[in-house]
């Protein structure tokens, strides 16, 4: 039988593109539809579409699909291990003494917004290259400082992400592929380096973190054979949290696992006691640790010849860049970084807040933080919203990604893989933005965290990738 | 200890619910006591025995649904309410409420397994590129979208045509597939006709008119205005043909179209040929001879194509009501007529109806004008100003543009009906109302004011102001045919039967020395 | 389109003299309710889960929560078919026809008390709390007071029919209607049971069908449209599909007929079942009660009959 035929004989079930009502009168026939959230591709714009059709040439296509799921396998095969800390002059490739990593893609002193300055300026005076804040901001105009995105040193780094020689890093081998992701330790809640403030207290437990809590955390791996975090990922999202506003089960399990060897350094009982409180005194412990293994295995899916896969999400402040693998290196496109919507703590308006900072956008684009929102119904306060919604981001997250990583599960969404690969193309084609959870800083400097909310990134950046990507396949 | 009372009027749960909204209520914390009771006389003495009742619960009536919750504070009365807010809320969200939206045909095909069928009617720009998805992911495609290219048109229809699925489209209105109409379409019988139109309203027609004389559908495929171009050169109509040939269900298939073009209808006519079936031709404006050589059934008008597809069917004829002209009716309104009174105003929103009267009046008259005539000679000059016998299309692009259709909007005519009702030489105004799925739900109510209007000035001058009305639909229709016809003979307008009726009674009104 | 299945006698001979338009007057997920303009009554449409009642049609729907069905949509009726604003249309060709009748009171009560004894302590094992039984204790004093008020009117009823104390009768159950929790008030189901009893040809409360019609008259206004309706149609002997099959297993049913269609009846709504089987309960054991003492006249079994529609 003809496939018409077979039509002819079976019960109508349609899906409905464009005008809504065509929808209802087929459910009025007892007949069913779905109607599609329909965008035009691309916004509607010509060149877009025209880059879109290029990259479904059949012969094109079946390269980039190949392209892609080769992206994807690496992405959820690899196995990223916690094996050790320290300082970055020791681990991070090409780190200097005065060299200072950003969160973001590139950008120049006399372009940071209010958080970043505040945190490189602190930095700088942390690093003893300055006596004060001020002749630290001479220093940073002065040249003398090498500036890079910590995305190009194989690290990341939490909203202005500022990590200079003698910061303690979490050290993560992907012990799949071979490659090592870096990232800072957490200074944990409000009135931090990262979130731009920088007076004595800021710096003074910056100390703390070089002088006892980074040598213990040191000392302590070294007695272990390395704590597999996808695993404990996996855990925690079961556990409830979305791995990027929301750690408190991951703090937990990763503070758990350290433990025991913490307790077999040789510092003080006294010394221990003050980084077990400094690990209670906020559940975002663990939030570095989880960009450190999504940043691991995004790595090892860049650069993937023909791939539209993105592999890289980052914001400093003013713009928001991407990177996807098919353009390897650090090809990056841009667009404006965006305002965080979300409530504000007592005191803050919503124009006190900087623009979407950080490097932690790199959880999402491994499929966590508000990709998974649905493991965590209870920060659904956050997106101001009802977990029904939560539901729906993870679900929707789906209409742009490649594939579900079957390792890392949630239950609610009856235990399938948080939804991992975004594709350029998808994001184009649906007009669907990933969204991320995140932290606001305040606009200027010295002042730190002030709410937390979701916020998306540019299409611009997106429809910059796509073009290039369209230009160079052939 | 605090008191707080939410009235809920007209509010009705099944008592399951209520009881568990009750019970769900009272676990809150803090909540010392809470009350979900409707609000009858005998419930109200009884918050009054308990000292619960407030001057807003007396108020209550039996329909109303009484909610109080006496909590320790305050603060926690409020937060209890907020919670049982939400507990109604949930309760009130209809099911699938949680459904899953889906962004893209591929996604949705890929969730929806059993998805065959995709309707499109996004913007033309953006339509060859959803069809080519739908195409794609196996599904059969009802492209209502116009302003698709000609390029797209054969691309898409020749890979449908590749994978054996149905392209139906671009610009295609209408579509009855398995008991179901698409986009615009009429409630009528299942049978055992199969149709294959390309011109929408034109098929809308045929399959009313079947639906009239007793018959029923198998299934209606639109193919679009262009598929019998020499370019497209009838792809979904052959394929349709062959479809419903080898359908079980369908006993006479009916094809409707404009004339094609010749290399086309070559091809056409050597399927008819070959169908196992019997085949009735309407070509509008089309010949009898060749139809008739390769032995299909020619039909002059759509009533024509109904009433012998229903016959072919096995309908005994003389069990028919054929609806035949009304002689006298025709007499009654020449006399009304002044001599200068002459012409006929045919304001469309279905193209295909205006194509028939156009043609009808064309038998008798040469001064037939439209903005559709394909005789350059006789297309308006000026599209808003009649000339002699003037048909109209309204729902072609030159009155759409920007504009919804007339058959989802028909107030866009009323502003040319006034025009043509003040023209002392206009003799008829025919018009059409299209009933059915996608269509305005009450086309006569709107252009009702404008008519009346119309009548009172002709009255106040003097002269008679003949209005012709026809409305497409069938009794299984909404809004209802019977109360659509009732209000325009209430407003003084004389009603035709079919398209085919409402061309030739238009035409009979004015023609001379008859 | 949607076939109905099956629909009361009356419901459908109306329907198809087109004689009805009215308005959705209610929305649940198992049934909708319309107003009726030509008549000012509630008829309901249930989907295929639901058994048969009066007033009712029975359709061939899974559940009307997806079918976008909203209050006040409009509602006609023509060529045999029931358009429900432009959403649902249902054809009645095929709907099977059903009435309500009410089987007659036995002459050998001997079964019938054994039955009435079993279905006593069934009811006490599961029947639903919080409303003619007894919610158990809580502070909750709106629900204790609404339960002791349901179980002193409703016995004083009884005494005072049984004493033939017409008025104070007629004051106890004027008192029920609109008592109690639920869409339908406790107070109305039992009453519902109660006058489904005296419906029963040959009962010896029989001649209390005159008494039923009064209390529903003064009903009106006292509590909501829905459960009026239903206990209007109880007080002509007109019950749904569930309640009549209890009757049957409880005057000729073996022991697990009996709980069946017990456990049938105990199902609707959430306490309503155990409401109305009390009703029943009560309304059978005054019967029992006095059809011992009192030989009945001819004359009221007539009578009932007469108010029997379509016998």
């Amino acid at each position: 039988m003809s496939k018409i035929n077979e039509l002819f004989n079976s019960k109508i079930s349609a899906i409905n593109v464009g005008i809504e009502f065509f929808k209802d009168d087929i459910l009025k026939q007892n007949a069913t539809a779905a109607h599609l959230e329909w965008k035009p591709p691309g916004g509607g714009k010509p060149e877009l579409i025209a880059a879109l059709d290029k990259l479904e040439n059949a012969e094109l296509l079946e390269k980039i699909e190949a392209a892609n799921k080769l992206a994807v396998e690496r992405i959820v095969n690899s196995q990223p291990i916690l094996i050790g800390f320290d300082q970055a002059i020791n681990c991070v490739p090409g780190m200097t003494k005065t060299t200072i990593l950003h969160s973001g893609p590139p950008i120049t002193w006399d372009r940071m917004n209010g958080a970043m300055k505040g945190a490189v300026t602190g930095a700088i005076v942390f690093e003893g290259l300055a006596k004060d804040l001020e002749e630290a901001a001479a220093v940073a105009a002065s040249g003398q400082i090498t500036f890079a995105p910590c995305h190009e040193h194989n690290c990341v780094g939490s909203m202005a992400g500022v990590t200079s020689a003698s910061m303690f890093m979490h050290i993560v081998e992907n012990k799949t592929y071979g490659n090592i992701a870096y990232t800072n330790l957490s200074e944990q809640m409000s009135k931090i380096l990262r979130m731009g403030a920088n007076d004595e207290t800021v710096i003074a437990r910056l100390n703390w973190m070089r002088d006892v809590l980074g040598p213990m955390l040191r000392d302590a791996m070294k007695l272990s054979n390395g704590i597999d975090l996808r695993l404990m990922l996996a855990q925690a999202l079961h556990m409830g949290d979305e791995c990027h506003n929301r750690n408190n089960a991951g703090t937990s399990l990763l503070i758990q696992a350290l433990t025991p060897f913490i307790l077999e350094t040789n510092f003080t009982t006294e010394q221990k006691r003050e980084v077990f409180d400094f690990v209670a005194s906020s559940d975002y412990f663990s939030g570095p640790t989880w960009m450190a293994l999504c940043k691991c295995a995004l790595d090892a899916a860049h650069g993937i010849e023909n791939s539209t896969i993105v592999t890289t999400m980052a914001r400093n402040g003013v713009e928001f860049g991407i990177r996807v693998s098919g353009m390897a290196g650090n090809t990056w496109f841009t667009g404006p970084a965006q305002k965080v919507v979300g409530p504000m703590f007592a005191g803050y308006k919503p124009e006190d807040s900087g623009l979407d900072i950080g490097d932690s956008a790199i959880t999402e684009t491994y499929g966590i933080g508000g990709f998974a929102m649905a493991a965590a119904p209870a920060i659904v306060a956050l997106v101001g919203g009802t977990v029904d919604e939560a539901l729906g981001f993870s679900t929707k997250m789906k209409e742009i990604t490649t594939t579900e990583n079957p390792n890392v599960t949630i239950p609610l969404l009856n235990f399938s893989g948080i939804a991992t690969g975004i594709d350029a193309r998808n994001v184009i084609q649906t007009g669907i933005l990933p969204v991320i959870n995140t932290a606001i800083a305040h606009k200027d400097a010295g002042i730190g965290m002030i709410g937390a909310g979701i916020t998306y990134p540019p299409m611009e950046a997106f429809e910059k990738a796509l073009l290039a990507l369209s230009e160079k396949m052939n | 200890m605090s008191t707080k009372v939410v009235i809920k009027q007209s509010t009705y749960f099944d008592s399951v619910s209520l009881m568990s909204l009750s019970t769900k209520a009272n676990q809150i914390e803090g909540v010392e006591q809470a009350v979900v009771a409707m609000g009858t006389e005998m419930n109200k003495e009884v918050l009054r025995n308990v000292g619960l009742i407030t001057p807003e619960l007396e108020e209550a009536k039996t329909s109303d649904l009484m909610i109080v919750v006496k909590a320790a504070t305050d603060e926690l009365c409020e937060s209890a309410f907020v919670a049982i807010e939400e507990l109604f809320k949930k309760k009130s969200a209809p099911a699938g409420s949680s459904e899953i939206k889906y962004a893209t045909i591929d996604s949705a095909a890929k969730s929806i397994p059993e998805a065959n069928l995709a309707v499109i009617s996004v913007n033309g720009a953006y339509a060859a590129r959803e069809a080519r998805k739908a195409l794609e992911n196996d599904l059969h495609v009802m492209l209502f979208s116009d302003n698709v290219s000609i390029e797209d048109e054969i691309a898409l229809k020749q890979f449908a045509h590749e994978k054996g699925l149905l392209l139906m489209g671009p610009d295609c209105g209408t579509a009855i597939l398995g008991n179901v109409a698409l986009c615009f379409g009429n409630a009528v019988r299942k049978g055992s006709i199969g149709i294959v139109g390309a011109s929408g309203t034109g098929s809308q027609e045929v399959s009313v008119r079947i639906h009239d004389f007793g018959g029923g559908i198998t299934q209606l495929i639109g193919t679009g205005g262009r598929d019998l171009s020499e370019q497209v050169g009838g792809i979904m109509m052959l394929d349709g043909m062959k479809a419903l040939d080898e359908d079980d269900a369908t006993k006479v298939i009916v094809l409707i179209s404009k004339p094609p073009a010749t290399s086309v209808e070559k091809k056409v006519l050597a399927q008819i040929k070959q169908c196992k079936k019997p085949v009735v031709v309407y070509f509008i404006g089309g010949t009898e001879e060749s139809v008739v050589a390769a032995g299909g059934h020619f039909a002059k008008t759509s009533k024509e194509a109904a009433l012998k597809a229903v016959v072919l069917a096995g309908a005994d004829e003389s069990t028919i009501n054929k609806r035949a002209l009304n002689i006298p009716l025709v007499e009654e309104v020449r006399a009304k007529l002044t001599p200068e009174q002459k012409y006929i105003r045919g304001l469309f929103c279905g193209g295909t109806l205006c194509d028939e009267a156009m043609y009808i009046a064309m038998e008798k008259f040469d001064n037939v004008y439209s903005n559709i005539q394909k005789n350059a000679d006789y297309q308006l000059k000026d599209l808003h100003v009649s000339q002699e016998h003037t048909f109209l299309d309204l729902g072609d692009d030159d009155f759409t543009n920007g504009k919804p259709h007339p058959m989802i909007d028909p107030s866009t005519r009323i502003v040319r009906f006034l025009q043509e009702a003040k023209d002392p030489s206009v003799g008829v105004i025919v018009m059409d109302f299209i009933l059915g799925f996608g269509s305005h739900e009450d086309p006569v109510g709107v252009m009702l004011p404008a008519i009346i209007e119309a009548k009172q000035w002709a009255e106040k001058e003097g002269r008679h102001l003949e209005i012709l009305g026809y409305v497409l639909g069938t009794d299984l229709d909404n809004p209802k045919m019977e109360d659509q016809v009732n209000k325009l003979m209430d407003a003084g307008v004389t009603i035709a039967s079919s398209s085919t009726n409402a061309g030739l009674l238009s035409r009979e009104f004015v023609v001379k020395g008859a | 389109m949607i076939q109905a299945i099956s629909g009361e006698l009356g419901m459908i001979e109306r329907l198809q003299r087109s004689e009805f338009s009215g308005y959705v007057h209610s929305v649940f997920d198992k049934t909708i309710n319309v107003m009726c303009l030509e008549n000012g009554e509630l008829y309901t449409l249930a989907c295929h889960r639901v058994d048969n009642a009066p007033n009712t049609l029975v359709i061939d729907v899974n559940s009307f929560g997806e079918l976008g069905i909203n209050m006040n949509d409009s509602v006609q009726v023509a060529h045999n078919r029931i358009n429900i604003g432009s959403k649902l249309v249902i054809a009645m060709d095929h709907a099977k026809l059903w009435e309500s009748i009410v089987p007659s009171y036995p002459t050998d009560v001997e079964l019938l008390k054994k039955n009435v004894a079993k279905m006593n302590r069934h009811m006490d094992m599961h029947g639903t709390r919080g409303g003619m039984k007894k919610p158990l204790p809580s502070h909750r004093m709106f629900e204790e007071a609404v339960s002791s008020m349901l179980l002193e009117r409703s016995e004083m009823l009884l005494t005072a029919l049984l004493r033939h104390e017409m008025s104070t009768a007629f004051d106890m159950a004027v008192r029920l209607v609109g008592l109690g929790p639920g869409l339908t008030p406790s107070g109305d189901d039992f009453l519902v049971g109660l006058f489904t009893i005296f419906n029963m040809p040959n009962s010896p409360c029989s001649e209390w069908t005159d008494f039923s019609a009064r209390v529903v008259q003064e009903a009106q206004g006292l509590t909501n449209e829905i459960s009026y309706m239903a206990m209007k149609k109880a007080s002509l002997g007109r019950v749904r599909e569930s309640i009549l099959g209890l009757l049957h297993a409880l005057i000729a049913g073996s022991q697990e007929e009996l709980l069946l269609a017990l456990d049938r009846v105990l199902n609707i709504g959430s306490s309503s079942g155990t409401d109305i089987a009390t009703g029943l309960v009560r309304g059978l054991e005054i019967n029992i009660h006095r059809g011992g003492k009192i030989c009945l006249p001819k004359l009221s079994s007539n009578k009932a009959r007469i108010l029997i529609p379509y016998r």
